[in-house]
């Protein structure tokens, strides 16, 4: 969220105005951390021996005479063991999900300690079901299963020596686990206290030593590295476990692209950190950190949050890996060639626990991994609208007087953020009443405009008696501790802190408690001076602590369960926003749904909250990388996200702050925020004409909040993301699988290319599909190509670039308002992008917006569509619900969906206004909807058909008389 | 009070009684002559860029790219829509207000939503405006008395400065004829004893003298620049240790705290309560000391540099040539103000001479005295000009729209000190002063500023323009820019200060009362005559 340290550094440090950029010292590199530096030396024995001529096998195999098959054969267990240490009993535990997703488990049994194995269980929904139909089969070199269509199968094999697991499609290989021999699980030792063999060294002297090199070191090297205790800066991890670090290679031999592991601040397309030409000298890094001022200039630095899922993509297929893992991890990436990648994967601690998505589609990977931990959540209506945020409006008169200039400018904003400063001396909940005397007055003079206010509540809880929060939650003794068994105290906003560990179970109802603010049923503390139009801001929940090594806890730290903190450092800020989420959610009856934005997150987070890229600069480069940075936490289940609207950090000049509203508004998560030093920047103390611009550009996030909604809820029911990079939509069309900076917004066929440079007013947009596409303001029609063509586009401040898909029909709502909670009752305007073809189809899905009243059925959910005929075009509206009830909405399968619904019948009289089509080929002679004639103006122009570039042709139907819930049929007559 | 500019604003100069029934829904009774159909039952967008049927006037639909085909449904955002408000006072709202399913308050009488949507509360709102109104009439009425006693002040003011002007300006004269007389006489001796110093000056020990005391100057101008440093550093220091939220996240900066904390015999903050340390801070153990030694140190160099050595050397003659002679030599400039002393030096550096009659005991005395003589006539000369520049200047700004306004009221309130207590601050504003915040424990005062200017984004005499003062170039935060204050005045009966803000770091916002800003109901516009 913010630093005051980067203020010090200005004055303290900077005579010089150069660019402030993450101390990147404060952070580790692989080769400060000894179990990267032990993963990646492994590695480089492999290559070597490789490059050498020798032979490099992998230790570990599987132990044919162990293997049993287990729940109907669709799993399977097995011994594994490693040449290295033949006493040591490694577990293999493979099973075949029922939509064929596989999940390869493997542990140490029996061993000195338990490895931390929970990971997955906090990530996924529910516990996979495993496959009815699909059978492993032992042969004499492995074990194998097949399945899928006769034309489309899935093989994978286990081979037995040494330990490989392939997952191969119609016979070529997908995925390869250990085909580089990487696999290594560190097993639980006893510290054995060494004696330096000593070997006396005379100078000059040429007869060479023949040292005796312990048998194993071929693999593990001759040095006990980081073993069993490791000092950075002043800090000392006192690893009372030992070393137990793993590492993988996960190969991709047919796949040229990979994407995913987020957060970084890079392409999505990732690039390589090995191998020649290598774009970063470190692996990619997961560990959630609070990464300050971090650089935009693409970087595997780690950030705020962790997904350890990579996506593999080629033309052919695409397939994922999810790796269920919590402790710090590594990943390289390699390209031996253009057509493969090789990754390899290094982590502190916990089991293999790996699942393969076998695809082939994207579509498919993103069905496949929601299954496992979930869809996206239906967000409120209200928060895919826009959210104004400052550290710090002041006071709650500051509040007031920023709500009344938006109104007076009539600009649309639906929720006002307090950051830290509400609190008295940062013990959230408990607001400073020196400038908020009246926090239900303020909060309900914001309800009033049909508006919501967010407020931060960080994980840091100050050691104080007095804050209720801190005293019950000593009394119930559910802080973590440090390695000597005391409450870990830490530095943060509020000073001295403690931390509440929501690994224990006892946390989670009585942090709910504390939102019920009808007051609680035992009469102790609860945050009454709230409302049920509050929501919530999870900051700060790497954790972040000032005085803790690389600003975070220290691993030795303890968590319920005896669990170190270096086994779940990742998963332990999305616990907080799960957590919160649920209490937002359970504080009304009926519970409406809570919206919780999270700065740190982990797989399974998209559930709960969403999230936003933290703490950027008010620079381009940070307004371009926050593009590709949303897309890959979007393909990783994170739909909802979004970076801060004009950056965090220092003064965008107007040009950079309208653009970057443009960028917010196809964000899913549209906010703006600023630091406590940065001059006070709301859109309506821009001077014209950027006032007016960013007017416009909010407005137009207003007026397709239809199709943003209808965007979510495809999400949430099949794991989509809703907003979709080039090979997502086209994963055929090679030319577009680097390209990162245009988009689609889920179906709807809107694609957009923020510009992020200053001074632009063209811009080249790939349309990589022979389709027509069309100027969202100007209608001009455009041609791609099948192999993709780059057309240059008009990119005035003022507009886009923005086109339409031919085929597409966009539903939206054109009247501005200053909520989007005012705009329920406001007619519809159709967009009709006819296709190349002459046909277009959209879909609108519609509830309260708020309630979970959706999943009993009260919604609607249609589609539009537009054919073609040589005489006519025919749109129409049509039921989708009633046709797809199973799959309507988030969280729950319907049988039957009724169209007389208690919100379709709110929504009696909502009508269509206007219905634009462009591309017709000539004006048509009448409009008519049943018998009556239908007012219509037409502009000539360019037909969809055809190859001629120009203003499309635009026909207009005023007032067609058709209603927003009902079956209609127009007919354009040619 | 405050309410009512809001609510005048809004409101539309149209009494409500007279308003026709309208027939166009939401049309400004103004524009209604033009909402009738043209021939054929076709209708003109009132910026006459389309025709479209009558029909399609208030249908839902807009059809007029000025939005004028729809003043009461909102279908065009660009139009406005006028509800009547029988019973209170018609007010136009923003089309995109229109059925939206919020009743707009300045639509008392509902229309601005469908029928049964909001009621008509009007004769509610009219008796409630109407009282309001009478209230805030009664302000003024009152406050335009007060400003009104303090325009007749200004009326004083201006006499009492042109008198002022007058007279000074004699004084200014009769100085500058005494100046040239005194100068005549050190014109006269100057070319007497000139030769004789300069042979003196060349005496080796002298020589010396000069260079040491260039050297002392140099070596203590070099010491404060240092001083003033350090002072900086261990204030940037201090501010970084004992902010109230020490923040750790970039380790430099703990380090550099401990760093600071050694160096200053402190101990760590961390390990410190708050209170405690607040108690003991600006009492650091090691720089008190320091500090005492250095300044008397100071202290001595300085008064060793104020020496006169020219006098020293003439006086030197009486010990020279006879020891029993008494020593008269005074060193004039210790005597002097600092400010005067260079003046001082100069001059007697061309006033060697002995005057005639009179005749003192030795050279040196005289020209010394001469000397004062002449710069203490130089300095009488231009503190009378200065002062008479003052005057002028004030009388000046009288009646400067740009400053005082133009009936002078504002006058009264110069230099008007005003205070408000938050909690943790005082803050203080001196109208047409400084603006400063005093801590209200530990007792540190920052400066947020001087006056610099009236609202800038408005013309000078008009109402609006005094509705701010704005303060620039205080103290400089240590993170932030040099502070500074908007005050934000509105019509009162009393001059005081209601809210402080920091909207922005380091820079206030404060929002006060004074009766200077009570205009008379009557002078603006014609308000009160249509209700």
């Amino acid at each position: 969220m913010r630093s005051l340290a980067a203020a010090l550094w200005l004055l303290l440090l900077l005579p010089a105005p150069s660019v402030v950029a993450v101390k990147e010292q404060d952070f580790k590199k692989c080769h400060e951390s000894s179990f990267c530096r032990r993963g990646r030396a492994l590695a480089d024995r492999a290559t070597e021996h490789v490059k050498s001529g020798e032979k490099w096998k992998s230790p570990y195999s599987l132990d044919a005479s162990t293997i049993v098959l287990e729940d109907g054969g669709s799993r399977f267990t097995g011994r594994v063991r490693s040449s290295l240490y033949p006493e040591i009993k490694f577990e293999l535990d493979v099973r075949v999900h029922e939509d064929g997703v596989v999940r390869v488990r493997m542990d140490e049994k029996e061993g000195l300690r338990k490895r931390y194995d929970e990971a997955a269980s906090w990530a996924l929904l529910k516990e996979p079901v495993l496959s009815p139909s699909s059978k492993w089969s032992v042969g004499k070199k492995e074990v194998k299963v097949v399945y899928g269509a006769k034309k489309d199968q899935v093989e994978v094999t286990v081979e037995f020596e040494p330990l490989v697991v392939r997952m191969k499609r119609n016979g070529k290989d997908q995925v390869v686990l250990n085909g580089q021999g990487l696999l290594h699980m560190e097993h639980f030792k006893k510290k054995v206290e060494k004696v330096e063999a000593e070997v006396p060294v005379v100078e000059g002297e040429e007869t060479q030593k023949v040292v005796q090199l312990p048998p194993n070191s071929w693999f593990e090297g001759v040095t006990e590295d980081g073993w069993w205790e490791e000092t950075w800066k002043t800090w000392t991890d006192t690893k009372p476990k030992g070393p137990e670090s793993l590492s993988l290679d996960i190969n991709f031999p047919n796949h040229g692209h990979v994407y995913g592991i987020p957060q970084h601040a890079t392409h999505l397309d990732l690039p390589t950190t090995k191998g020649e030409g290598a774009s970063f000298n470190d692996p990619y890094r997961l560990y959630n950190g609070d990464i300050f001022e971090y650089p935009a200039s693409s970087s595997s630095l780690s950030l705020y949050g962790s997904i350890p899922i990579i996506h593999a993509h080629s033309a052919d297929s695409t397939v994922a890996v999810f790796v269920a893992v919590a402790s710090e991890t590594w990943v390289d990436v390699a390209h031996p060639t253009q057509k493969s990648t090789e990754t390899h994967w290094i982590s502190e601690s916990g089991i293999l626990d790996i699942f393969l998505l076998p695809g082939p589609t994207p579509d498919q990977v993103f069905g496949q991994y929601a299954r496992l931990t979930g869809a996206v959540q239906l967000p409120p209506h209200w928060s895919l609208a826009y959210h104004q945020c400052r550290w710090n409006y002041v006071s709650s008169d500051d509040i007031r007087g920023v709500q009344k200039r938006f109104d007076e400018e009539d600009i649309p904003v639906d929720v006002f953020w307090l950051d830290i400063e509400y609190s008295e001396e940062h013990k959230y909940m408990i607001w400073e009443k020196k400038y908020f005397p009246d926090p239900i007055d303020m909060l309900n003079d914001v309800a009033a405009l049909a508006r919501k206010m967010v407020i931060i509540v960080d994980p840091h809880i100050k050691r104080t008696v007095d804050y209720p929060v801190y005293k019950e939650g000593q009394e119930l003794d559910l802080f973590v501790k440090n390695k000597q068994g005391n409450e870990f105290e830490g530095w943060c906003w509020s000073g001295s802190s403690a931390w509440i560990d929501f690994f224990n179970p006892n946390s989670w109802e009585w942090y709910k408690q504390l939102y019920k603010f009808n007051g609680r049923e035992d009469g102790k503390w609860s945050w009454t001076e709230s409302t049920s139009t509050v929501h919530i801001w999870n900051d700060m929940n790497e954790p972040a602590i000032f005085n803790g090594p690389e600003i975070t806890m220290e691993k030795d730290s303890i968590h319920y369960g005896g669990w170190e903190h270096r086994d779940v450092h990742n998963i332990n800020g999305m616990l907080f926003a799960n957590t919160t989420s649920q209490a937002v959610k359970e504080r009304t009856t009926p519970y409406n749904r809570p919206f919780v934005l999270t700065r740190s997150y982990y797989a399974g987070a998209q559930r709960f909250a969403a999230m936003w890229t933290g703490d950027n600069m008010g620079t381009w480069e940070h307004m371009a990388v926050g593009i590709p940075m949303v897309l890959s936490n979007s393909i990783s289940g994170m739909s909802f996200t979004g970076a801060d609207v004009g950056g965090f950090f220092g003064n965008p000049e107007p040009e950079m702050l309208t653009r970057w509203y443009f960028v917010g508004a196809f964000s899913p998560f549209f906010r703006a925020h600023a630091h406590i030093d940065t001059k006070r920047r709301e859109p309506y103390l821009l001077a014209e004409p950027y006032k007016s611009i960013v007017r416009e550009i909010i407005r137009l996030r207003y007026s397709l909040l239809p199709v943003w909604y209808t965007a979510f809820r495809e999400s949430s029911v099949t794991g989509l993301p809703v907003t979709r990079p080039q090979y997502v939509v086209l994963p055929k069309n090679e030319a577009g699988f680097s390209i990162d900076d245009q988009y689609y917004v889920g179906a709807s066929g809107l694609l957009v290319k923020p510009i992020t440079e200053a001074g632009i007013t063209e811009t080249t947009v790939h349309i990589g599909e022979d389709q027509v596409y069309y100027d969202f303001y100007t209608g001009h029609a455009y041609r791609g190509s099948v192999k993709g063509k780059s057309v240059t586009v008009p990119a005035p401040l003022e507009r886009g670039p923005l086109l339409i898909r031919g085929g597409s029909i966009l539903p939206s709502r054109d009247r501005p308002r200053r909520s989007s909670a005012l705009m329920k009752r406001d007619p519809f305007t159709l967009k009709v992008a006819l296709s190349q073809s002459g046909n277009a189809s959209g879909e609108l899905y519609l509830d309260d917006g708020e309630s979970y009243d959706h999943r009993e059925g009260n919604f609607i959910w249609r589609e539009f569509v537009a054919e073609s005929t040589k005489k006519t075009v025919t749109i129409s509206s049509k039921d989708l619900a009633s046709r797809n009830p199973d799959s309507a909405v988030d969280g729950v399968e319907l049988a039957i969906y009724n169209g007389g619904n208690a919100f379709a019948n709110a929504l009696d009289g909502v009508r269509v206004e206007r219905i634009v089509v462009l591309g017709l080929k000539n004006k048509p002679t009448k409009v008519t909807l049943g018998k009556a004639h239908l007012e219509f103006t037409f502009k000539d122009g360019m037909a969809a058909a055809g190859n001629k570039e120009g203003v499309a042709s635009k026909l207009t139907v005023k007032n067609p008389g058709a209603f927003i819930t009902s079956d209609w049929s127009i007919v354009l007559e040619l | 009070m405050l309410l009512l500019p809001v609510l005048l604003s809004l409101s539309v100069p149209v009494p409500a009684q007279a308003s026709p029934s309208p027939e166009v829904k939401g049309v400004h009774p103004s524009l209604c002559p033009k909402y009738v159909p043209a021939s054929s039952d076709r209708w003109f967008c009132l910026d006459g860029s389309r025709s479209i049927p009558w029909s399609a006037v208030n249908d839902d639909y807009c059809d007029c790219p000025d939005g004028s085909d729809e003043p009461g449904t909102g279908a065009c955002s660009n139009s406005t829509f006028f509800c009547p408000n029988i019973g209170h006072v018609g007010a136009s709202i923003s089309a995109t207000r229109v059925n939206d399913g919020l009743c707009e308050p300045e639509c008392c009488d509902g229309s601005d939503e469908p029928s049964g949507v909001c009621p008509n509360i009007c004769d509610q709102v009219g008796i409630e405006y109407r009282a309001l109104l009478e209230q805030e009439t009664k302000l003024r009425k009152t406050g335009s008395k007060i400003r009104a006693s303090y325009i007749s002040f200004a009326q004083k003011e201006k006499a009492r400065l042109e008198a002022a002007v007058t007279s000074t300006k004699r004084e200014v004269t009769a100085r500058a004829d005494e100046l040239v007389r005194i100068k005549e006489i050190v014109d006269r001796t100057e070319s007497l004893s000139s030769a004789a110093l300069e042979r003196k000056k060349l005496s080796p020990l002298f020589k010396s003298l000069e260079s040491h005391s260039e050297l002392l100057a140099a070596l203590l101008a070099l010491h404060k620049d240092r001083g003033q440093r350090l002072d900086t550093l261990e204030d940037i220091l201090s501010s970084l240790r004992s902010g109230y939220n020490p923040n750790y996240q970039d380790m430099a900066v703990l380090e550099a705290v401990r760093g600071w904390e050694q160096v200053a015999g402190l101990p760590h903050i961390n390990d410190v309560k708050k209170d405690e340390d607040e108690s003991g801070e600006g009492s650091l153990p090691f720089d008190v000391q320091d500090d005492i030694s250095s300044e008397e140190t100071e202290r001595q160099a300085e008064s060793i540099l104020n020496t006169d050595y020219l006098s020293l050397l003439m006086e030197h003659d009486e010990y020279a040539e006879s020891p029993q002679a008494s020593s008269t030599g005074l060193n004039f400039a210790s005597y002097l103000p600092n400010s005067l002393t260079p003046a001082f030096n100069y001059i007697r550096s061309f006033t060697s001479a002995i005057l005639g009659e009179n005749s003192p005991p030795n050279d040196s005395a005289k020209v010394s005295r001469l000397g004062q003589s002449l710069s203490d006539a130089e300095a009488r000369l231009r503190e009378a000009e200065e002062r008479l520049r003052n005057v002028q200047q004030e009388l000046e700004d009288l009646y400067n729209p740009g400053v005082f306004g133009k009936h002078g009221e504002w006058k009264k309130l110069d230099r008007l000190c005003l205070e408000k207590d938050t909690g943790d601050y005082t803050y203080e504003v001196c109208l047409f002063g400084e603006a400063r915040q005093k801590a209200n424990s530990g007792g540190s005062v920052h400066s947020l500023g001087h006056f610099s200017s009236w609202r800038y984004d408005e013309e000078p005499g008009t109402p609006d323009y005094y509705s701010r003062q704005a303060f620039v170039g205080g103290a400089k935060c240590w993170n932030g820019p040099q502070r500074s204050v908007q005050v934000d005045l509105s019509c009162g009966l009393e001059n005081e200060l209601l809210t402080v803000a920091e909207p922005e770091k380091c820079e206030y916002l404060i929002t006060g009362t004074t009766p200077a800003l009570c205009t008379p109901l009557e002078s603006e516009g014609n308000t009160k005559d249509e209700l």
